[in-house]
Order: structure tokens, then sequence, then C-alpha cells
């Protein structure tokens, strides 16, 4: 099967994973039916993991998976977790994707992986101040579209 | 405590509606307690989360 990514693109992608420093985790949830992105979400994600070996990823299922899906807040297809790997710990940073990151939003999905890699957000202090004394769950959906 | 989700707009349309999407990047917080289209620069997304959290 042609692969999703360009010789070009991998290059690219390559050259901006290079300072990586830590492991990222991505864990990955399909369903086997209505989905009509899944399956090329998934190629696209494993493609992105073969370009380096700080890179992984699970495969799961929104319903065989349930009670994983439930403990990462993931209730949609496909849905992706870009999360950090220390040692066999998965940590997660809350960053999620609903649907294909294709087009510009792949380009978020490259830098997301890079911050997740940094364990950086590079947010202000007052803002992480702020944020970690939030008791309540806050819920940022950023709705776009792929062009 | 903070999720942060990227939606594909036209893949789920039906929460596109339920938030009234019409331009994007369009941020929704917590159940559309707040709707901002267009780039939300980091000082207006502190002070929007305060606001909803009554902080």
């Amino acid at each position: 099967m042609a692969k999703l990514l360009t010789e070009d693109v991998v290059k690219q992608i390559e050259e901006a994973f290079a300072p990586m420093k830590e492991a990222v985790h991505i864990m990955f949830f399909g369903q086997k039916e209505g989905c009509d992105h899944c399956a090329d979400t998934q190629r696209l994600l494993e493609e992105v993991v073969a370009i380096s070996d700080k890179l992984s990823i699970e495969i799961y299922d929104l319903d065989d998976d349930a009670d994983l899906a439930e403990k990462f807040n993931v209730d949609k297809a496909p849905g992706t977790v870009i999360a950090g790997k220390d040692g066999e710990t998965v940590s997660d940073y809350g960053i999620r994707y609903a649907g294909i990151p294709s087009g510009h939003e792949f380009t978020s999905l490259i830098q997301d992986i890079l911050l997740v890699a940094g364990r950086d957000s590079g947010l202000a202090q007052e803002t992480r101040d702020f944020l970690k004394e939030l008791t309540e769950p806050v819920l940022l959906q950023v709705f776009v579209t792929p062009t | 405590m903070v999720q942060a989700e990227m939606v594909e707009a036209t893949e789920f349309q039906e929460l596109s509606n339920k938030y009234n999407v019409s331009g994007v990047p369009q941020t929704t917080i917590n159940d559309g307690a707040a709707n901002i289209t267009g780039a939300v620069p980091e000082n207006n997304m502190l002070e929007e989360i305060k606001r909803i959290t009554g902080k």
C-alpha cells in the first residue's frame, strides 16, 4: 500500500523530531463501524511514529477498550491521545485529537508531539500558577477544519 | 484538570451544530460556557477560564 507521507515530508519531520528529548506515546482509539476516517488516521499515526524511536503507539478500540477510553476521556473515534512516556508510565498531558489530523492539523499534531517531548507547555508562570489551583475540570474543545 | 481536544468540525457535525460553529478555529469551553471564534491569546484564555470557574 502506498504511504500517506511522501519521502520529502518524512525527511522534514525527521529534522523536526531530531531535538526530541523525552519519549512520546500515542494512544489511538478506532471503532469498527461507522468510522470513515479511522483507518486513515491509524495509518497516518503509524507512519509518523515510525520516524522516531522516541515515539510509540498503541492501537485501541473505543468499544472493546471502553474502560481505557473512559479513563482517558476519549469518546470519539478516531480519537488520539498524545501522552508522554516515562519508563513504563504513561503521562497524560490532556492533549486529544478527535478526527483525522490532516492538512493544517497535521502541523499541529507534529507540534504537539514536540511539545510533549519537551515536557514544557511554554505557558507563562501566572497561567501555570492559576491552573495548578483549579479544582474542577476544564475542557477546551477547539473546532478546526483540515483546510 | 485541563483537557484540550482538537475536534475536526466536518467529521463531528452534530457537535459543531450544538455549539454553533460558524468559523474556525472555535474554542468551546466546558460544554458551551464560552465559545470563542478565532485565535485565543493565552491571556484571554486565562481570563475566560477564570470567569467560568469563578476564580
